[in-house]
């Protein structure tokens, strides 16, 4: 084991991002963001505009006096809203870890002995 | 008696939470650590506490209580105002790192310009946000209290009373908004709507046999007819000619009202300043996101509540208005006058005097959280984006401290007359929720002005200052006039959407601010900007240093140990 | 996505606007909601699963039958011609292959037991007798003379055979050495319990088949290590020039900006290290992706202003396999041979796709520079070997067509003085 006291220090200000980078990592995200806000958006709009073209969405009942609209309003929407920032969030974050920054760099002194000959 | 332990369990619950969260004092490395787990967390409910006010607590329960499905669109868009947040403005905002939107703004577009009218627009949706909340405190002063002081109204005394304790809190200082408060606060708050939601269903009410109840015969409110109250059944929005019903659409809006209130709830939030002033003290961009990912969720959680608790009262309220005089006292017909008492009531039935003291606390708590945040937001707003860079730039950190009291006070003195001028009884046939809607124009006027040239600062490299400052004062415009011009015309067919016209006047501000942005010269420096912003080298550095340090600290300790 | 999703989702609103047609306004009375959103639903989950195939067309045959189907169709008709087509040692002499070879060339020879060795064990046996002839056994005496003669033994007595079990029913044998091109690696055995020997062309015939299956996969191993080495070289051939050009750039930056000169050496090193570290031939796109912009900010840092890059890149296409060491060389050629000759620079483009109903990821590497000429053009597009192009598209195209066969396009388009674009498709993995 070396001690890795000066490589930490080192190692501490090694973090950079170059403007082309940023650029393409903006890029990605800007698509992730803007899929999944049409995803939100066609929710959001077809809940109510459903009614217009089904009546069954606001006047079948489902659970006891209990609309599929109903339903839907009180407790789907929120779940959807979840599960979409929760998809949305990791994705976003998944890209700017393989977008941006190299593989994590705590390896940086065992590769002696890997090398090949 | 079992609703009294389990409101015991409850507190003692949220205690418990408060203390495993409460700030510990630890390095700003461990901090950041921290960060990625507990922290996350913690400022989720922070967020929670600064944005559940009064609309929320009492507001969306009473706009259900009063139309049915139609009052839940409230609930669905202050839940979803949160999604445009997650995907575009959290984490930038924070990585790009300011003091306050107007900060951002200026630095970002690097104009003198943008800051001022920002701060011009932040003031103005403070001061939005205020006036509903004191008008809540004035109903819950009226139904807790009854009577008021020195010959004025209880309604009257309620509002004067909570804002002097708000200005005298906050001038002395002894108000700090840090994170923990409000996250205890919003734990508080949650609490007493599971306490509600808990004895409501197990007291035998169920949901479903509720609304098959409700939705069997036609919607019909209390409405003031000169000589007295009487109730008149609601005009279906969606379909004139037939009835409308409770747990069917069209008790309140109309097809285009339901977007456009839908819409104005979605985008207002991302430009709320006492809310986005709080993603500056996350971590890294990445805790950002997902501490609102966090506030998505615990926000679904507590509207499914709060529009259980509004379809509850309005079924048990009008079983026991017949047998009870004091709930016959309100209502008409079995249907509250004023419903936001709707949740203070419910309390009343089923916790006694107490239960009624705890809603209205909670009420109360959801009130002072939101002003807090709110008059901090301000002050920093006066403090520091005026007094300190323009007026007095050597200020002391004593002066600046002094404008910021200053002008909150002015704020809040102001807010308190606006309130006072607002009888609630006077608006209620004109709205399902008087502070729902009231709270709505804030949203109007944030997600009009601010949200746009937000969105566009951040996604769009060509923004110029003049085109954002163009676009705020457009789309800032656009909102008072139809807002006022809503107001103005009254009941009539255009007036939903004149009151909720983010639908209209968001877009108009997104495309002054391109059309302005295309002809002007865009900063110089958006390279850096962008790094600076959309990049992520100082997020990982922070987490290494960290990752290093709480590492090195261990080593440390582990051969002291 | 685009060229996949757009069509899919036009196909799919149309569908729901013709049950929607069907069910509520040409039926009368209109079905029930149920009823309309089950048809709806169903309509559109076989449109969304048929769809993707149907874009597809049929595939290869080679790669996408399974080996078992073959099989079965084998035994039933049970002809030559269908032990031919299966292959059953195709991945070589193994105890796996030679079990289901036998299995397959049993009931072929009626009422006999068949056998399959190496040079020194049993590896199957089937048939009568196969209580005693176990696989893993020390082979049968005549198998050796089989095996040095390369040539076919036939067994007429019993005695011979060097069966110890006095009860074994079989009687006579007939030998015959599998060979793998130029050596004898073992013995197909074709024993009969009723006295007579088994026609000898028969079995020389599966013997002469089997023979060339075995040196099918003998061939396919060695283009696999030549594979294998041709990366390896790849690997250890980092363009000298590339090495001085970076060294010299950060040796001249070492007194005026450290902080520049600090990063440029932790790139390089970043550069190295993934060259060397890398294992096998996928990598994750987001990893190759790392390499390619280690490698152009070393670049950049060299020419300045007059590189220009620009990455459009899909989320999805982030975790798609992709072979290791195929996009930086594209982007190198592109800088070295368009850009490097133009003296205002230029702009690289990466572009990177993912299409998930055709499953391609396709990847484009553009450039503004100074543009191929046409002959050089037909030549690099007829295979033939660039001179100084170590890492040449010939290799490029070379290692694709062992890794994929014909599942991949590579395309290059250019104009002189408009640049050049290189496309590539492969399949999602």
């Amino acid at each position: 084991m070396r001690d890795d006291g000066h490589d930490l220090s080192l190692g501490s200000a090694d973090e950079h991002d170059t403007p082309a980078e940023v650029d393409a990592a903006f890029r990605t995200l800007r698509r992730v963001a803007v899929g999944h806000v049409a995803v939100f958006a066609g929710v959001v709009v077809g809940v109510p505009l459903l009614t217009a073209a089904l009546d069954w969405w606001s006047q079948g009942r489902l659970f006891g006096g209990m609309s599929p609209m109903f339903a839907m309003t009180a407790f789907g929407l929120y779940v959807f809203f979840f599960v979409l920032c929760l998809a949305a969030a990791t994705l976003s974050n998944a890209v700017e870890e393989r977008m941006l920054g190299g593989p994590a760099r705590e390896a940086h002194h065992d590769e002696e002995g890997t090398l090949p000959p | 008696m079992t609703s009294i332990v389990l409101l015991v369990v409850l507190l003692a619950a949220v205690g418990s939470v408060a203390v495993l969260i409460r700030p510990q004092r630890t390095s700003t490395f461990e901090f950041y650590l921290a960060g990625r787990r507990v922290g996350v967390v913690t400022n989720a409910c922070a967020i929670c506490g600064d944005y559940f006010s009064a609309a929320s607590f009492l507001g969306v329960a009473a706009a259900v209580y009063a139309s049915g499905l139609d009052g839940m669109w409230y609930a669905t868009g202050f839940a979803a105002g949160f999604v445009p947040v997650v995907l575009f403005i959290a984490a930038p905002l924070r990585r790009f790192g300011e003091f306050s939107i107007p900060d951002f703004l200026g630095r970002r577009l690097e104009s003198h310009g943008v800051r001022l009218a920002s701060v011009a627009i932040v003031q103005l949706i403070i001061l939005a946000y205020l006036v509903p909340q004191a008008v809540a405190s004035g109903i819950i002063w009226e139904l807790f209290i009854g009577r008021g002081l020195g010959g004025m109204s209880a309604y009257s005394t309620g509002v004067l009373v909570s804002t002097v304790a708000i200005m005298l809190m906050v001038s002395l200082g002894g108000m700090r908004g840090t994170t923990w408060t409000q996250a205890v606060q919003f734990l508080l708050l949650l609490a007493i709507f599971l306490w509600l939601a808990i004895i409501v269903v197990v007291s035998g009410f169920s949901y479903t046999d509720a609304l098959r109840e409700l939705s069997s015969r036609p919607l019909a409110n209390p409405v003031d007819t000169g000589g007295g109250w009487r109730l008149e059944a609601v005009t279906n929005r969606l379909h004139p000619d037939s009835a409308a019903f409770f747990g069917e659409p069209g008790g309140q809006y109309s097809q285009l009202g339901q977007f456009a209130l839908i819409l104005s709830l979605v985008l207002g939030t991302a430009g709320l300043p006492h809310i986005m002033n709080r993603y500056f003290t996350s971590p890294t961009g990445t805790a950002a996101r997902m501490t609102t990912v966090w506030v998505v969720g615990l926000a679904g959680l507590f509207y499914a509540l709060a529009v259980l608790l509004g379809t509850a009262a309005r079924s048990v309220i009008r079983e026991v208005a017949a047998d009870v005089p004091w709930v016959a006292e309100l209502t008409t017909g079995g249907i509250l006058r004023v419903p936001e008492y709707a949740l203070l009531v419910l309390g009343q039935i089923f916790g006694g005097r107490a239960g009624l003291a705890l809603i209205a606390v909670g009420a109360l708590v959801a009130v002072l959280s939101t002003i807090a945040g709110l008059l901090l937001a301000s002050a920093a707003s006066w403090g520091h984006d005026i007094y300190e860079r323009y007026i007095n730039p050597r200020a002391t950190q004593a002066q600046a401290l002094w404008a910021g009291r200053a002008a909150v006070a002015l704020v809040a003195a102001v807010s308190a007359v606006m309130a006072l001028s607002v009888r609630p009884e006077t608006l209620t046939g004109q709205f399902p929720s008087i502070v729902a809607t009231m709270v709505t124009w804030a949203f109007v006027l944030a997600g009009s002005a601010l949200t746009p040239v937000f969105i566009l600062a951040i996604w769009w490299r060509r923004t110029t200052g003049p085109g954002a400052v163009a676009g705020m004062l457009t789309g800032a415009a656009a909102a008072v006039g139809m807002g006022a011009a809503g107001v103005l015309l009254g009941d009539s067919a255009y007036s939903e959407v004149l009151l909720t016209p983010t639908v209209f006047s968001a877009p108009c501000a997104a495309a002054v601010t391109v059309a302005v942005s295309l002809v002007t010269r865009p900063p110089q420096d958006t390279d850096r900007i962008w790094v600076r912003m959309h990049g992520t080298a100082a997020d990982r550095r922070a987490v290494r240093i960290a990752r290093l340090t709480v590492t090195g600290l261990g080593r440390r300790g582990g051969e002291r140990g | 996505m685009s060229n996949g999703s757009l069509p899919l989702a036009g196909v799919i609103l149309l569908a729901w606007g013709a049950v929607y047609l069907v069910t509520q306004l040409i039926t009368a009375p209109p079905l029930g909601t149920g009823t309309t959103v089950l048809i709806g639903t169903a309509l559109t989950a076989a449109l969304i699963f048929g769809y993707p195939s149907a874009l597809r067309g049929p595939r290869s045959k080679r790669s996408a039958q399974p080996v078992s189907t073959r099989f079965q169709q084998g035994r039933q008709s049970t002809t030559i011609a269908a032990v031919g087509r299966s292959m059953p040692l195709r991945s070589g002499l193994t105890a796996e292959s030679a079990r289901r070879t036998v299995q397959l060339l049993q009931p072929l020879l009626s009422g006999a037991a068949v056998a399959i060795t190496d040079r020194e064990h049993v590896l199957a046996f089937a048939g009568p007798g196969s209580a005693h002839h176990r696989s893993g056994e020390e082979v049968p005496a005549p198998t050796a003379r089989a095996l040095n003669r390369g040539r076919t033994v036939l067994v007429r007595r019993r005695g011979q055979l060097g069966c110890p079990d006095p009860a074994c029913p079989l009687r006579t044998a007939v030998v015959a050495p599998l060979t793998d091109g130029n050596r004898t690696v073992g013995t197909l055995q074709v024993y009969r319990g009723d006295g007579a020997l088994s026609p000898q062309g028969v079995v020389e015939g599966l013997a002469g088949i089997l023979s060339l299956h075995l040196e099918l996969a003998e061939l396919n191993r060695r283009q696999r290590l030549a594979v294998d080495a041709k990366l390896d070289a790849l690997r250890a051939q980092i363009n000298p020039h590339f090495l001085f050009n970076t060294l010299n750039t950060i040796a001249s930056k070492v007194h005026t900006d450290t902080e520049e000169t600090r990063q440029l050496l932790v790139r390089l090193s970043d550069f190295f290290r993934y060259v060397v570290r890398q294992e096998g031939h996928f990598a994750e796109f987001g990893q190759e992706y790392f390499f390619v912009r280690t490698y152009v900010s070393l670049e950049q840092a060299r020419y300045g202003e007059r590189v220009r890059v620009r990455y459009d890149i899909d989320p999805q296409v982030l975790t798609a396999h992709v072979p290791v060491l195929i996009i930086q060389p594209l982007v190198e050629n592109a800088i070295k041979h368009g850009l490097a000759g133009k003296v205002e620079g230029g702009t690289v483009t990466l572009k990177a796709r993912v299409d998930p109903l055709t499953r391609t990821t396709s990847i484009r590497v553009a450039d503004d520079g100074v543009g191929i000429p046409s002959e050089l053009l037909e030549r690099i597009s007829d295979g033939e070997r660039r001179e100084g192009g170590g890492q040449g598209l010939s290799n490029i195209a070379g290692r694709l067509a062992s890794l994929y066969g014909e599942r991949y396009r590579l395309d290059i388009q250019s104009t002189e003085d408009g640049g050049t674009v290189v496309d590539l498709q492969i399949p999602l993995g």
